[in-house]
């Protein structure tokens, strides 16, 4: 990664900005900073303009919201994988130029959304008066009608907690001058109405509040409730008839999805390049810049910013300054990137892991599947996903490393002879009742698990031990040799004792007498050297000493390798079982059907769950135990200024 | 009483614990669930990735299944024809099955737990997922851990 300045005049700035995109190399970083640096303000100012960009979001979300409005309206089937189109700079121009009505277009749509939603809420409204309405169906005194020249009429609701003939023989008692009638009740509530004389209409409300009566008033309402209820079903059929009016519109606005899509992605290019203006510092007739490029895209840039004649400066970090990260690596490697960056990007001081962890996480993943089938199926489904739908950024990294993992799960499959499990053997027995199985290259894990375990193991060892020559490179790159022999070296030469020690008799007789010295001496080793940080000589030694108990975290850091067995055991055993559950039938055709039904779901199942475990414990091993050993994350991403847009991606001709 | 020194009973019963650690991992799947819905309603969209984290506490029902498959498998149960253990042998079997039965219920409850946290967190940030998973592994390799000894000794145990 190279620090780049620029300084150049202020008539080919848009230019000079456009070309910057089109490249796709450059992050122009804030320079906030500099604002407040008094050296510098007194001759800059902050370019940019804030309105624009404001502007132009504005109209962006505006334009979601029409594409959203145009998707739910659009009956096209959608592909498994929404990606990008291509389109060349020249044709997004030109589509762009042909369609200039584009924006009118999207205008209509937001109109004839926000009519639509404006029925909507009308609707709701009616549909509650209707509500409000229908107990009063059969009350049949106009609504506005509520005294006469002596007389009170009042309606309303009361709780059916009592009686309604107690109450009527109640309220009775209290007047004999009032008619109480029931117009409706349904399960909560009794609908009256009474008519009284107007000066004992406060008496009577009295008396119904203790039984919880509401009074209900329909002011605006003339007529009576029958009426206003075919009234407003009238209008909610009118209400519902404009609604497909409208909707009829937007489907007829369907079409021009694609260039609203344009529009779009225009808007976004526009409003990034008037937001990078804000990382700028001006004067009256110059521009000032400061970024990153990566080493590889020097030359390019260099004749983009010769061509317009700007005065630029490239040159490395300095010593310990941050910088944004790019990781940069073959194209095998390079999709297990996504791996990394699921954990955390490389600090600038820190190495990419990718490269080491990649072959292991491949080899991992494989082991705990295991199986021809499995991996097959995996790798051939990636690699039509990819080839069909063409994915972008992170989801093409993931498919390939499911394509490459697949190829490793097939790999250990024959090394362990395991097709669907034992599914082949199965189906021989169940059809011809022969004894065939598929003869494992290597060894069969049910029946050596033990084998299979101390490998795990030996892998394990190896994965770690990468991991800590991996810290050893960046001590001794750091200038710190000592370091890397006490800290990596004399630990490789007491795990690698004690194994010998333990375990050395099995493989070579009479190794663990060198295992017992190696184990000795770099004890004594590690004794002597792990507190060196320390003053005086008693906490040295202390230190030292305390230090052997770290053996318990690599013991456990290895222990934990024991997994690639046990997940690859899980893998296989599920797969006998539905075997088993297939082959139950017998040989008859009723039991081949259920052999072959028992086979797709059990299968599916098994691959679902063990693939999904496969790739976390995968990960876990690569996050935990390797990263452990010498990887910090916490790098800022290197992020260029390019074309983010959304549904076409914009290529370049070759001319 | 009879019935506890005849060692088919004790192999058999040793499947069965085996078998429980579904308990824990019906209980873990449940809770990562329950959470996980609660995300999906305020974004549908995560529904792929609160899936797998909720699918992760449900391996430990799988090794028990394992286990218990192996015992009966190995006792010939399977076959149709149980060969005959002695008590030591069925006690043997029973005592294999432990591991995993009793860690697998208690470690599948918390990595469904863990689990649900996990959806949480990608309630908030989605790009975290991956976080989220070493997360709930981590709690599952003890399961793991109890797995391969149960299969260790079943595996040692001479029928």
């Amino acid at each position: 990664m190279n620090k780049i300045n620029i300084i150049g005049l202020d008539s080919i700035k848009t230019e000079l900005i456009k070309k910057i995109m089109d490249l796709g190399v450059v992050e122009i970083s804030s320079q906030d900073t500099k604002l407040t640096d008094s050296e510098w303000i007194t001759y800059v100012k902050k370019d940019g303009n804030e309105n624009v960009v404001f502007n132009l979001d504005v109209k962006i979300s505006q334009i979601n919201e029409v594409l959203n409005t145009l998707e739910m309206y659009d009956t096209s089937k959608r592909p498994l994988f929404s990606t990008r189109k291509t389109i060349s700079s020249s044709e997004f121009i030109k589509a762009l130029e042909e369609n200039d009505s584009v924006s009118e277009d999207a205008a209509k749509v937001l109109e004839l959304n926000k009519s639509l939603n404006e029925l909507c809420s009308e609707q709701n409204k009616i549909e509650a008066a209707i509500l409000s309405l229908k107990p009063w169906s059969r009350y049949d005194i106009p609504l506005n009608m509520t005294e006469t020249k002596n007389t009170s009429i009042i309606i309303g609701a009361i709780p059916n907690i009592i009686e309604i003939d107690e109450i009527k023989s109640r309220l009775l008692q209290t007047t004999d001058r009032c008619f109480m009638n029931l117009i409706d009740n349904d399960k909560d509530q009794y609908y009256c109405s009474f008519i009284c004389l107007t000066e004992e209409k406060e008496d009577i409300l009295e008396f119904l509040k203790q039984y919880g009566f509401s009074a209900v008033t329909f002011k605006e309402l003339s007529g009576t409730a029958a009426e206003n209820i075919i009234q407003y079903e009238n209008s909610l059929k009118e209400i519902s008839a404009k609604k497909e009016t409208i909707d009829n519109s937007i489907t007829e606005l369907v079409s021009f999805k694609e260039e609203i899509q344009l529009y779009h992605d225009q808007l976004i290019i526009e409003r990034d390049k008037n937001k990078i203006l804000n990382n700028m510092l001006k004067t009256d007739t110059t521009f000032y810049i400061e970024g990153w490029i990566p080493e590889v895209s020097k030359e390019n840039v260099q004749g983009v910013l010769d061509e317009y004649e700007c005065w630029y400066d490239i040159k490395q970090p300095e010593e310990g300054e941050e910088f944004p990260v790019l990781m940069n690596n073959n194209s095998f490697v390079q999709p297990f990137e996504a791996i990394t960056e699921l954990y955390s990007l490389p600090s600038s001081s820190n190495i990419d892991p990718t490269v080491f962890m990649a072959p292991f996480y491949c080899i991992f993943f494989g082991l705990m599947l295991a199986d021809i089938g499995y991996g097959a199926v995996m790798s051939i489904l990636c690699f039509l996903v990819l080839k069909k739908f063409k994915p972008e950024g992170g989801m093409q990294k993931l498919l390939k490393v499911f394509f490459y993992c697949g190829i490793s799960t097939a790999f250990w499959g024959v090394m362990f002879g395991s097709m669907f499990g034992d599914a082949i053997s199965a189906a021989a027995k169940l059809l011809f009742n022969s004894d065939f199985t598929i003869k494992p290259l290597w060894l069969n894990p049910m029946e050596e698990p033990m084998t299979l375990l101390i490998f795990s193991f030996i892998f394990g060892v190896i994965h770690l031990f990468t991991g800590m020559a991996v810290n050893a490179y960046m001590l001794i790159r750091d200038g710190r040799k000592l370091d890397a022999v006490f800290d990596i070296g004399f630990w490789y030469g007491f795990i690698i004792g004690i194994a010998l020690w333990l375990f050395g008799n099995i493989i070579i007789p009479g190794s663990d007498i060198v295992g017992r010295w190696m184990t000795i001496v770099f004890g004594i080793g590690l004794v002597l050297t792990q507190g060196r940080a320390k003053t005086n000589v008693i906490s040295k030694l202390v230190s030292g000493v305390l230090s052997l108990y770290d053996i318990t975290g690599y013991l456990s850091d290895i222990l934990s390798y024991s997994r690639l067995l046990a997940l690859g055991l899980a893998t296989g055993v599920v797969s006998s079982v539905v075997s088993i559950l297939g082959s139950m039938g017998g040989r008859n055709i009723l039991g081949i059907l259920l052999f072959v039904v028992a086979m797709a779901i059990g299968h599916s199942f098994n691959f679902a769950i063990n693939a999904l475990g496969a790739f976390v414990h995968a990960a876990r091993l690569q996050y935990v135990e390797f990263f452990g050993k010498f990887y910090e994350g916490g790098g800022e991403a290197f992020n260029p200024l390019i074309k983010k847009t959304k549904y076409y991606k914009i290529i370049k001709e070759d001319i | 009483m009879n019935i506890l020194t005849n060692g088919n009973f004790l192999a058999i019963l040793g499947a069965s614990v085996a078998a429980l650690a579904g308990i824990g991992s019906a209980i873990g799947v449940g809770i990562a669930g329950s959470a996980a819905a609660g995300v999906v309603a305020e974004d549908p969209k995560k529904f792929g990735s609160t899936l797998i984290l909720q699918a992760l506490p449900g391996t430990q029902g799988i090794y028990g299944l394992l286990i218990a498959f192996i015992i009966l498998n190995k006792i010939g149960l399977l076959g149709g024809s149980m060969t005959e253990l002695t008590a030591a042998q069925g006690g043997f079997f029973l005592a294999a099955a432990l591991p995993i039965g009793i860690v697998g219920i208690i470690s599948a409850i918390h990595q469904g737990k863990v689990a649900a946290t996990g959806i949480m967190l990608v309630g908030k940030r989605p790009e975290e997922i991956a976080k989220a998973m070493v997360y709930a592994a981590m709690v599952e390799t003890y399961a793991v851990l109890a797995l391969l000894i149960s299969f260790l000794m079943i595996n040692g145990i001479a029928v």
